[in-house]
């Protein structure tokens, strides 16, 4: 079979470049002329290979370096455990990298992996697992070999494992240590509620993890069935076939049954202000993030919404936000507004800044003034160009690499991802209208419903700016008043009556 | 076949076959005006890693303007006297009064801060202690500002990139250089030069006090409101004696508190001039269209005089031990820093290669102190090598019911056995064989090679990007002992001791005496 160069059948049109010899500049970049650009996305049933495993691998060529990467995703994660065995799925996955195979003792496949200057690692989230293999081509089959041989047989040598417990059981006293930390655990905590993403790991959930545990998941996981691979650089995609096929054509797990499906949050956010009060140590600036639960990756109106949060605060300095929080009135070094479409389930709206603590009021009211303005009139022409062009000119950039393109396709077979995204990714892009941002600011923006989260020093942050009388969290916060978060003792996790 | 006749084969093989091919070739030319081009066409997907570099940094401040460098690179963003404003005239004219303005404003700052001085006065922020001119200055200073604001086209430097598809646009500051980036769509090359150039040549630096803010939050960000930020600030300050390298990239507080707009631009002049600057493109381009582009556009950037000489201010040698113990909401930790050598020191590749020897899952401190010893959770070394001057240093996490000491300990064991025993050449040659894989990998990146090649040349020249992995190849045992006996000395040593301030918890947890038995991961 002939090699694909992907690069040569996705770069298209070639465009004429010629010095010029006349050196008067054009007056304003609107007046530069440039060059056609043609890309066509690449097409996935052009490295797309069934293997006799029945699991599915992408697999693009690009031989310009003597380099092969390796990576593989199933479903497997810690969706699927009780709450009391939090930070066993990761374990599980690092300890697969970190503790040996069934005969090679943890230490010697280390250095066996360090002298070939091959990097493998294995992962297990919240919803999948991962694992990689990077190796110069010349030490594909030592590689590979490990590789399986941890994938196969992990070892999960115990003393390893209790020197990671130490390292986690020491990083988990110290979670209150961080104002993001902080924010981004409490914000999850308000938005989800009860659910497996916002479960945390306790000391008693570590110390409860076992060799026995470990090999639990990995042998209900690892079924070759359920892998996902891409692979990209140097090699024959014949060739690399043959090799998979090989190695995972027997001893391996087989999991009983598929995995189970993956639960949506059911909690419904009661909206208000909430304080955690981290004045333990003198903090001169707080953190607030505010949102509400957001929409579904197959949501029809997923690319409306997308553009409308590039105007909002999505876009860097070319969004509202940024220019009114920091341009502006330089109340923060960042301010943002991120609106993520959920793979399996709803995502989350968010938007917040970090602000001295006299001024986060003020800055905070300006991010409430901008999402209510999103729905009260039309976004201007430009920006409405601007955020959409972005999106239509970086195209090309999310194919730019072999293992961009294998991991994107593999992981949108992985995911479900409808067939013709790509394809269809500019034009629909492209066809969003500034009445389309606009109804999707009034059907998918609540600000009336928003939690709002500061973590910080917090009588300051309520004192407000003596420059500023007019800004108050109380205002914001009406009738619900503003409550207090208490920080949970960081080994239980249990939460003090405030 | 046994394991170890397994690795003996691949070793002789990697020894036996050098890889070939690895080695950047770039085409450079400079402009009459001095400025320097580092061009690297590589065929690919449409688009070009394109960046300059101006090699000047925070070490080339003074003290009462420290942070102007990074100060200007925000200030490199908000326009020109094309890109930014509706009325380039009525824009000038508000930033002089503004600035006479400000200049008042300063004047009634001075005297709070006069009286603060004296204990007279808390909080010099604070309305009520000001006076009524002070008061009224400030409010004509925001009436010109909202004025100003109408005139505005609001961060068209970046809407104009964003609209043509620039991607990933930023800046960096450090101790020895600012650089600036982007990636642009190869169609699309002409729109760099053409904004480049004019921000180098027509720059304004308008909302110069608000951007000012905007740093004092990004200070509040990364330095006073971390866990460790202010103590890492102190152990600079107090290992640096003499040398600039000991005050923040990001600037005292007083400082950007009190830097002008002139001050600003004074550091473009005396900095900015073109041949101070070197740009590198990275990507699908034509050589002889990006050279004709590069002389039309950069061209007419105008030399402002010699480069400045070296820094003049170098550190004195240490005279003996120096030691810092905090307390912070962090882990127990210890770090052991010793002065060395700069980046293009001979004596460099040697501690490279010593501290790849000590880190990562196979290295010296993590199989001594994390899995033999237990004293540690975590541990690593890294060098640091500057332009003018450099360090070296190791650092480690404490293990639950171990003490700070005890890791300063062991990691000072381990640099002993470096003095007394010569690495194994199984151990020296894993290194490098790392090292030969790197210079496959770090070619994987357009973008991360357009920042090496305006680094390398910022702080030597871009052609070291291939010397130094001869370099590496090169180094033997006996390079690693020389070079840890002569720089891993008792009197040469600043260590570091933090110890755990339990702050955040239950009540009452607030202010505890600090003490070193206060320290302890887990309960």
């Amino acid at each position: 079979m002939k090699r694909r160069d992907w690069l040569k059948a996705a770069v298209g049109g070639a465009f004429a470049q010629a010095a010029s010899g006349q050196q008067s500049l054009p007056g304003h970049p609107r007046d530069l002329v440039f060059p056609e650009l043609e890309f066509e996305a690449p097409d996935p049933s052009a490295y797309r290979r069934e293997l006799a495993s029945g699991s599915v691998a992408y697999l693009v060529e690009d031989h310009q370096l003597p380099l092969v990467s390796l990576s593989l995703t199933l479903r497997a994660g810690s969706y699927q455990l009780p709450p009391d065995q939090a930070g066993l799925a990761s374990f599980t996955g690092s300890q697969m990298r970190a503790g040996g195979t069934a005969t090679r003792s943890a230490a010697d496949f280390d250095e066996e992996a360090a002298f070939l200057a091959t990097q493998l690692g294995a992962s297990i989230g919240s919803t999948s697992a991962q694992a990689s293999v990077n190796c110069l081509t010349q030490n594909l089959d030592a590689s590979l070999d490990l590789f399986f041989d941890m994938l196969q047989n992990p070892g999960f040598d115990g003393d390893r494992l209790e020197i990671a417990r130490a390292r986690t059981l020491q990083g988990l006293s110290r979670r209150n240590d961080r104002l993001d930390g902080i924010l981004r655990r409490e914000f999850q905590r308000l938005v989800r509620g009860t659910h497996f993403s916002t479960v945390q790991t306790t000391q008693a959930s570590v110390e409860a993890i076992s060799r026995d545990a470990m090999r639990g998941l990995h042998g209900g996981s690892f079924d070759p069935r359920r892998m996902y691979f891409s692979v990209a650089g140097d090699f024959d995609t014949d060739d690399m076939v043959r090799r998979l096929d090989r190695a995972l054509a027997g001893g391996w797990p087989a999991a009983n049954e598929s995995p189970p499906a993956i639960p949506a949050p059911t909690h419904e956010p009661r909206p208000g202000v909430y304080v955690v009060d981290k004045s333990s140590r003198e903090v001169n600036q707080s953190h607030v993030r505010l949102g509400h639960v957001g929409i579904q990756r197959d949501h029809p109106d997923v690319f409306k919404v997308g553009i409308m949060n590039s105007v909002l605060g999505g876009g860097g300095f070319t969004s509202r936000i940024m220019t009114r929080i920091r341009s502006d009135e330089g109340l923060a070094y960042s301010a943002y507004s991120r609106y993520q479409p959920g793979t399996y389930y709803p995502g989350t709206f968010s938007a917040g800044f970090q602000s001295r603590n006299a001024t986060c009021a003020q800055a905070a009211a300006i991010l409430l003034e901008e999402i209510r303005r999103m729905q009260e009139g039309k976004v201007t022409a430009q920006e409405l160009d601007t955020a959409k062009n972005y999106q239509v000119e970086i195209f090309p950039r999310f194919f730019a690499t072999a293992g961009q393109v294998a991991g994107t396709f593999a992981g949108d077979e992985f995911t479900g991802r409808e067939k013709d995204y790509w394809k269809t990714y500019r034009e629909r892009m492209t066809d969003v209208s500034a009445d389309d941002v606009l109804d999707a600011a009034q059907n998918h923006l609540h600000p009336d419903r928003v939690v709002v989260l500061v973590v910080g020093a917090k009588d300051a942050v309520l004192a407000g700016n003596p420059d500023r009388p007019g800004f108050s969290f109380e205002s914001l916060a009406g009738d619900g008043g503003i409550q207090s978060i208490p920080l949970p003792d960081p080994l239980t996790m249990e939460y003090p009556e405030a | 076949m046994t394991n170890r006749m397994a690795r003996a084969l691949l070793g002789a093989l990697l020894l036996a076959a050098p890889l070939a091919g690895q080695r950047v070739e770039v085409e450079e030319f400079t402009l009459g005006n001095g400025m320097t081009f580092l061009l690297l066409p590589q065929r690919g997907d449409p688009n070009v890693a394109a960046g300059w570099i101006a090699k000047f940094g925070s070490v080339n401040e003074r003290p009462g303007a420290t942070g102007v460098a990074h100060l200007f690179e925000h200030m490199m963003f908000k326009g020109t006297k094309t890109i930014g404003t509706k009325d380039i005239q009525r824009d000038s004219e508000i930033i002089a009064e503004l600035d006479g303005l400000r200049d008042e404003i300063q004047a009634e700052r001075a005297v709070l801060l006069e009286k603060q001085r004296r204990g007279l006065v808390d909080d010099i922020a604070d309305p009520a202690q000001r006076t009524a001119e002070h008061s009224a200055l400030l409010e004509r200073f925001n009436e010109l500002l909202a004025e100003q604001r109408e005139l505005i086209v609001k961060d068209e430097f970046s809407q104009i990139y964003t609209t043509n598809g620039g991607s990933g646009m930023n800046a960096g500051t450090t101790s020895d250089f600012t650089i600036y980036f982007i990636n642009v769509p190869s169609n699309k090359l002409e729109l760099w030069f053409w904004m480049e150039s004019d921000r180098l040549t027509n720059p304004v630096f308008r909302e110069f006090y608000a951007e000012r803010d905007v740093v004092r939050e990004e200070r509040r960000l990364r330095t006073d409101s971390t866990p460790t930020g202010k103590l890492n600030e102190q152990l600079e300050a107090m290992f640096w004696v003499s040398s600039p390298y000991g005050w923040p990239v990001i600037g005292w507080p007083s400082d950007l508190d009190a830097i002008t707009r002139a001050e600003a631009m004074e550091y473009f002049d005396r900095y900015y001039s073109p041949n101070n600057l070197v740009a590198s493109l990275v990507g699908d381009f034509d050589v002889e269209y990006v050279k004709g582009l590069a002389s039309k556009y950069f061209g007419r950037l105008e030399r402002r005089g010699p480069a400045p000489g070296a820094v003049r201010t170098r550190e004195v040698p240490q005279q003996a031990e120096q030691r810092l113990t905090g307390h912070a909401e962090t882990r127990p930790q210890a770090t052991i820093r010793f002065h060395t050598v700069p980046d293009a020191h001979v004596d460099e590749p040697a501690l490279i290669v010593l501290s790849a020897v000590l880190n990562g899952r196979t290295g010296r401190l993590y199989k001594s102190l994390v899995l033999e010893q237990q004293v540690a959770v975590q541990a690593g070394a890294g060098v640091d090598g500057r332009k003018y001057d450099g360090s070296f240093q190791v650092s480690g996490v404490a293990a639950p019911g171990r003490t700070p000491e005890d890791v300063e300990a062991a990691l000072l064991e381990e640099l002993d056995l470096l003095a007394r025993e010569p690495v194994g050449e199984r151990e020296l040659q894993k290194v490098k064989n790392q090292q030969l894989a790197g210079d496959f990998r770090k070619l994987q990146s357009k973008f991360g090679l357009m920042l090496q090649l305006l680094t390398y040349e910022a702080l030597g020249e871009w052609s070291n990007i291939n010397a130094f992995s001869d370099r590496i190849q090169a180094v033997t045992p006996a390079d690693i002992q020389r070079v840890a006996k002569k720089y891993f000395t008792d009197t040469n040593r600043t260590v570091a001791l933090y110890f755990t301030k339990e702050g955040a918890g239950p009540p009452g947890g607030g202010r505890r005496r600090p003490g070193p038995a206060s320290q302890g991961g887990a309960r």
